[in-house]
């Protein structure tokens, strides 16, 4: 068998070649970690970081707007592929909003990635000594851009489940806040807010990174600060507090006679890793099956000549689309493509809620301000009576008009407690009306 | 073709032994081969009527000395026929033994490199001859084959779009979140199954709606093999058998061997199989009336509808876009030969198909060349090699929120709609839908094209060989390397593409993945017979695998005039996903045999893997079984109705890698108006998750009676899933919306039964049957996170929820009250029921399958319901009060309307053909041609089920769950008839 020997000589070898291999440990092959940037961190990663909240601000953006208008009905969302905004939404029959389907879950996971992305920045900048890379007025800065985003993203979800509250102190992933009541949420929303106000008072001259265009206007510490300020002054007439508003408005970019539409915007386009607008559907694209149809009312209940509903709207060339016992002819026209900008918060906004915070404290600059925005859609000065409750159904008369398809109306019509004044479209077979829904259920995965 | 020298050479060489015969007188020798031309050691050679006998020796060389001549004498050896010889003069007579076609088929894998006959295995494997996968009627794809033929496989068809996209799942719920099907290994080669989307979610928005599973429905790459190319086919189903295979064989093995080449004459064989395929089961529209038109679409609708009503002109859209015929053609050519050293099996096929939707197709090209090579005694090389080209045209299906695929484009169309491009080619937009679904089928293009390699090779070296022991080294290799280009293209012309109607003015989608595995193991089998009749066998060895695949994907919109590059567009995006993995790992077995009486087997693996937390630690995964043949005994005299009587048990456990990307926490990059940004992943990955384990105990006994004409095997078995990784949901406002974790235990119970027999055989006629019949049971015995929903669109609808204690597939629905179970997605059992009869020279088979409960979510309805379109809209058969058409009652109704039972009963397989007698062929090319066979066969020519659309065979998200039965306007499934020539010579 000697001849044999170099046979298993040669076996032995292979095996140990075989038995040596180490298998080779891999990072993360397609994506950056979270962990990459606890150390070390850069000017560069600072700006991509800061970049994912421009991103994850907009996800499910357009499902917020289309609960706020089909709820609130400033539309109705017609789909072919998913019933439920035409269902659940408007309450068709026995349906009840659910705790786990998109319209809630979406948006409201949405906006706390949103806070969490703005979250993690704050721990990678109190985490580790960034003195080498960022002034301390650039680390200011920073930190007041994060916080402010932190209390808009709350406040949108506080906008969808209103009463049922939300969490606001959600930083430690591990240890989350309690839910808390809607006042104590949008309290702890303006503590934010004041708090992000002082950190951008002391941001220096600029920001250590650049921003889409949507921030034109607003891309330094002190001009972002009156955008900080000018959310909180909507807070600040959502938690009933005029005078806070007033002061707030004072060092906002509040502009009686500007331009109606200068504000922050969600800025999109068809590139690759983008977002395309959400609500975009164009007229001739505008199918029973895909459409965004002007609740007629908001056609019946407009004054005569006002340009925002022809601005905002359009008929439909071929006429009356149905889907699921609803009608309309007439589809929403914000935008005119995919690329079009939303709008975060704008001039014609804060002129009315300059009007409501002045209704009581200083009626005639209410009136001038509603009269502001009246006359920018062509029509006449207000000259109605000026007690508080004729004001407040003419503030909320233009919001709507003024602020249509934004997301405003629904939670304006339950601010007044007027959702009952909402109108009602179908019954079914059984007798069951439509519902009005206050608000959405908090998400099923909260374990709430 | 045949050898017409062969008595030459006899008389050579018997003028060469003629010295010898003067010397040894009345002494017989010679050599003792197999058809492979190895020499058969311990072959008994028997003088026929008497006791004298001798076996041949290592070499097989045998001498045997008679006292009379002419003699007969009788050769023999296990698993091979017995061979009668007459000779008449003393000296060298070789015999060839042919293999006992039987005995081959009951050989079953033990061990990574050894077998072992079907009547010592204590495992319940399943195989597949070329006849059982190929014989009644060549099924489309591999996977295909797999249908009804065995206990203990749940195969599902996810799409009827040519070009496969099929689930199996081996003995129930292996995985709620990791790999559920089965690792496929061919000749050795780890074989890649991958289905790899072609970017189509950028159009259709599938996956916008939150569930972020791919519903695009692209093909498994298993189809790439060819069914025609495969000798057989072993399925270890469960751990207890498949422990060997250790971290990636929790699903089950399906270990594929291809057709070799045997040592004699070069054998051709040349098949032509031609057919069509027809949907199954469509739908029909609506009966409308005016009045009905009239209170569902309004006044303007109505006009159109009495005017193409006069006309004539109204059209059953679903009839134009799936009644196709589309047409089938499988060719197939092999030849095989060769001499005692060298074998070569040579085989090319080529495979076209049309669907039943126009512009929608498969076309597949397979060479094969397998090479055996046995330079020496000691040594054996083999060599298997396959390319495979493969393009498939899948069309535009499934879900969609977008309103832009075809079938949710017909949900919204009327008979009265006009769709129909005009005398320019000018396609109207829909009048009622995003998207014209006539414009969709001829323009758009989705197209996935495969260029594959799989090369596998082995040496075995007999390094040592002595009568009562041996030692044999085995060392494999194999490579499957694969380019797949996918190539999605929306014209701009479609309705939805228009800029006018909000689209993206064309888009090109481009996906190139280049796939590379390889894996390489080396073996020592050591074989030890004691002197009373004890085997040990002994193997131990190393294996060592590596994968990387890397799939670019481009996304292209604003395309320029009608380019399709991705460069002449305005907007592109790119997506980059790689995979590497590398394993490695050891093997070691003992196996003892007590003179066929006892039979145990022991064994463990350990496996470490760059997909573990830590890489370099090894897990462990042992094996033990018993088999005991009670026939063995001595019970039961010889010739009594008792072939075998056996008892049998294993236990096994298997692993199952954490899916990809489960151990980290990571960012993914987006732009905002051109300015980079990276946003939280929302699942948080944990880098010490640990690889599922999967413990399954079987025990079993298989019967045998009258010779082997009857046989009953029966097994029971209990697979638990332990550290069961669970994507669990987190509560949003962490920032995540899910974990992976393990949290849970899975449970499966099972029962397998199988019975096959030949009631009547005699030279005419015979009659073979088999029936089996399998069910299970899922159960999650232990949860420890909150139960959760997955798998569908939401509880209002049906959705799969998780749950300690319930099974693993229930379906839930939300009331009032709150959540109900309403279904489960679980058969309540399978069978199968297979029949041959021979009658002279027809053969004639059938395969039926039946699926007893089971059920689907079936949202088509509700969809075709919204849009006033479904066939049984005016139909009251739902309502309980019997006032409400269905079309009306669904859409208001709690979601069990959706939740339908998905049963079925098929006739998967009919297979009649015809083979020429021999007397027809004599005068056919000077005698050459051998057989010629004709016939026709069906596939799933009768299908009864009462399930409300098109098959409950479905599956919206594709292949890797455990949660298939969701619905939304699938591809509707086909039958093919096929007619069949086959010629050997």
């Amino acid at each position: 068998m000697k001849k044999h020997i170099y046979k298993i000589v040669l076996f032995a070898a292979v095996i140990g070649t075989f038995v040596s291999c180490e298998v080779e440990e891999f990072s993360d092959l397609n994506n950056p970690e979270v962990d990459a940037f606890e150390n070390n961190l850069t000017r560069g990663d600072l700006q991509d970081l800061v970049g994912g909240l421009f991103y994850s601000s907009r996800v499910a953006l357009g499902t917020y707007l289309d609960d706020c208008g089909v709820i609130g009905r400033d539309y109705y969302r017609f789909s072919g592929s998913d019933p439920r905004f035409t269902n659940d939404l408007l309450g068709g029959g026995t349906t009840m909003l659910d705790n786990n389907t998109f319209y809630i879950t979406n948006p409201w996971a949405g906006r706390y990635r949103t806070v969490k992305n703005a979250n993690l920045i704050l721990g990678f900048l109190d985490g580790q000594d960034v003195s080498a890379q960022f002034s301390e007025a650039e680390v200011s800065a920073t930190k007041g851009l994060l916080k402010t985003y932190i209390a808009h993203e709350l406040l949108l979800n506080l906008n969808l489940t209103d009463e049922n509250g939300i969490r606001t102190d959600v930083a430690d992933e591990g240890n989350l806040g309690a839910f808390v009541s809607k006042t104590q949420a949008l309290n702890d929303i303006q503590a934010i807010l004041a708090d992000a106000a002082s950190d951008l008072a002391a941001g220096g001259s600029d920001f250590s990174f650049f921003f889409p265009s949507g921030f034109d206007g607003f891309d330094t510490p002190a001009t972002f600060l009156q955008v900080t300020n000018a959310i909180a002054a909507r807070v600040a007439i959502y938690r009933g507090d005029s005078a806070s508003a007033l002061s707030l408005l004072d060092n906002s970019f509040l502009e009686l006679n500007g331009d109606l539409n200068t504000g922050l915007y969600y800025d999109f386009s068809e590139a690759g890793t983008d977002l395309i607008n959400p609500i975009f559907i164009s007229v001739a694209g505008s199918v029973p099956s895909n459409a965004r149809v002007v609740h007629p009312s908001f056609l019946t209940d407009a004054e005569a000549d006002d340009a925002r509903v022809t601005n905002k709207t359009e008929p439909l060339p071929n006429g009356e689309i149905t889907l699921d016992n609803l009608a309309g002819d007439t589809v929403l026209n914000l935008y005119q493509s995919n690329n079009d900008a939303i709008p975060l918060i704008r001039n014609e906004e804060l002129i009315l809620i300059y009007a409501e915070a002045s209704i009581t404290s200083n009626p005639a600059n209410a009136v001038n301000a509603l009269s502001i925005v009246r006359m920018a859609a062509g029509l006449p000065a207000y000259t109605g009576p000026t007690d508080a409750a004729s004001l407040t159904t003419e503030m909320l008369k233009q919001r709507r008009y003024s602020l249509y398809g934004e997301g405003h109306r629904w939670i304006d019509v339950r601010r007044y407690g007027l959702l009952d004044t909402l109108p009602i479209d179908r019954v079914d077979t059984e007798g069951n009306p439509d519902d009005v829904w206050s608000s959405f259920p908090i998400p099923l995965t909260e374990n709430q | 073709m045949k050898q017409n020298n062969f008595r030459g050479r006899l008389s050579l060489l018997f003028l060469f032994m003629f010295p010898c015969f003067l010397f040894a007188q009345n002494v017989i020798t010679g050599t003792v081969m197999t058809a492979e031309g190895t020499t058969m050691p311990f072959a008994n050679v028997i003088e026929k009527g008497t006791s004298n006998g001798v076996t041949s020796d290592i070499d097989g060389k045998y001498s045997i000395e008679v006292a009379n001549l002419p003699v007969v004498l009788e050769f023999s050896s296990l698993g091979f026929t017995t061979f009668e010889k007459s000779v008449a003069r003393a000296g060298a007579t070789n015999v060839v033994l042919e293999a006992d076609a039987q005995a081959l088929e009951e050989v079953v894998i033990t061990g990574l490199a050894t077998s072992i006959e079907r009547t010592n295995s204590a495992n319940a494997v399943a195989s597949l001859t070329a006849e059982d996968i190929v014989g009644t009627t060549p099924p489309s794809t591999l996977d295909g084959a797999l249908y009804g033929k065995f206990a203990g496989a749940i195969v599902n068809q996810n799409s009827g779009a040519p070009g496969g996209g099929l689930s199996v799942k081996l003995r129930g719920a292996t995985s709620l979140q990791g790999n559920t099907q089965p690792l496929y290994i061919i000749d050795g080669v780890y074989v890649d199954n991958s289905s790899i989307s072609a970017g189509l979610n950028a159009v259709s928005g599938a996956a916008n709606g939150g569930s972020a599973s791919n519903q695009d429905n692209p093909t498994n790459r298993i189809a790439d093999i060819n069914p025609e190319d495969i000798a057989n086919i072993e399925i270890l189903k469960g751990a207890s058998a498949a422990a060997i295979y250790g971290s990636r064989a929790a699903a089950g093995v399906v270990i594929i061997t291809t057709k070799r080449g045997k040592a004699g004459e070069t054998k051709f064989r040349f098949s032509q199989a031609t057919g069509w395929n027809e949907a199954i089961n469509l739908q029909g529209t609506r009966d409308y009336t005016e009045e009905r038109v009239l209170n569902t679409y309004g006044e303007a609708a109505l006009a159109d509808f009495i005017a193409a009503r006069n006309n004539g002109t109204l059209v059953d859209y679903e009839d134009e876009i799936f009644g196709e015929k589309g047409f089938i053609s499988n060719t197939n050519f092999s030849m095989s030969g060769g001499d005692a050293k060298s074998k070569f099996f040579a085989g090319v096929s080529h495979n076209n198909e049309n669907g039943i939707v126009s512009n929608t197709g498969y076309e597949k090209t397979s060479l094969r060349l397998n090479l055996d090579h046995k330079p020496a005694d000691w040594v054996k090389f083999n060599l298997s090699s396959n390319y495979i080209y493969s393009s498939s045209d899948r069309g535009f299906f499934n879900n969609d929120n977008t309103g832009t695929t075809i079938g949710i484009a017909l949900t919204a169309t009327r008979p009265w709609d006009q769709l129909f491009p005009n005398a320019d080619g000018i396609y109207p937009d829909h009048p009622n839908n995003a998207s014209n679904p006539l414009q969709t089928r001829d323009l758009v293009r989705n197209n996935e094209t495969v260029n594959r390699f799989i090369v596998g090779g082995s040496m075995n070296l007999d390094v040592y060989k002595a009568d009562n022991s041996s030692l044999e080294i085995i060392l494999r290799g194999g490579l499957d390397s694969y380019a797949q280009k996918t190539r999605v293209i929306f014209p701009k012309e479609l309705q939805f593409q228009k800029p006018a109607n909000g689209g993206l003015n064309g888009v090109s989608v481009q996906g190139d993945t280049q796939n590379k595995n390889y894996n390489l193991s080396a073996f020592a089998v050591h074989n030890f017979t004691t002197a009373n009749d004890i085997n040990f066998r002994t193997q131990a060895g190393v294996t060592n695998e590596f994968f990387d695949r890397n799939t670019v994907l481009i996304t292209a919109s604003g395309l320029v005039a009608s380019e399709t590059n991705v460069d002449q567009a305005a907007n592109t995006g790119v997506n980059q996903t790689r995979f590497i993995q590398e394993d490695s790992g050891f093997f070691a077995q003992e196996e003892v045999n007590i003179m066929d009486m006892f039979i145990a087997t022991f064994g463990v693996r350990g496996d470490k893997s760059s997909n573990n937390g830590d890489a370099n630690k090894l897990n462990y995964y042992p094996k033990a079984s018993l088999a005991t043949n009670l026939n063995e005994f001595g019970f039961w005299n010889e010739d009594g109705m008792w072939d075998q009587f056996k008892l049998r048990a294993a236990y096994g456990e298997a692993g199952n890698f954490p899916p990809s990307g489960a151990l980290f926490t990571s960012y993914n990059a987006f732009s905002t108006d051109g300015v980079l940004g990276i946003s939280l992943i929302g699942i948080r990955g944990d880098g010490d998750l640990k690889s599922e384990r999967q413990k399954e105990l079987e025990f079993g006994s298989d019967l045998e009676f009258f010779n082997g004409r009857l046989n009953f095997s029966g097994t029971y078995y209990i697979k638990t899933v332990d550290d069961l990784i669970l994507q669990s949901a987190l509560p949003p406002s962490s920032g995540y919306t899910s974990e992976f974790v393990n949290a849970g235990e899975l449970q499966n119970k099972g029962i397998e039964l199988s019975l096959s027999a030949t009631p009547f055989s005699n030279d005419d006629f015979q009659w073979d049957f088999s029936v089996n019949w399998f069910k299970n049971k899922s159960e999650i015995t232990r949860l420890d996170v909150e139960p959760f929903n997955i798998g569908a669109f939401g509880a209002g609808l049906g959705t799969f929820r998780i749950e300690e204690g319930k099974s693993a597939t229930q379906i839930v629905g939300a009331y009032p009250e709150g959540l109900r179970v309403i279904g489960d997605g679980e058969p309540d059992f399978q069978m199968g029921f297979n029949n041959v009869f021979k009658y002279k020279q027809f053969d004639f088979s059938f395969l039926w399958q039946w699926k007893k409960g089971g059920d689907n979510i079936n949202l088509t309805n509700l969809l075709t319901d919204l849009n006033g379109t479904s066939a049984d809209f005016d139909d009251i058969t739902l309502d309980p009060d019997g006032v409400i058409p269905n079309g009306q009652f669904r859409p208001n109704a709690p979601a069990d309307v959706f939740v339908q039972d998905a049963s079925y009963l098929r006739l998967r397989e009919i297979g009649l053909y015809y083979t020429l007698p021999d007397r027809y062929l004599d005068g056919v090319i000077g005698g050459a041609v051998d057989s010629v066979k004709l016939g026709f066969s069906g596939n799933n020519l009768i299908n009864i089920f009462d399930y409300n659309s098109y098959d409950p065979e479905v599956s919206n998200f594709g292949a890797g769950t455990i949660f298939t039965g969701v619905e939304v306007t699938p591809f509707p499934s086909s039958k093919r008839y096929m007619f069949h020539v086959a010629v050997n010579f």
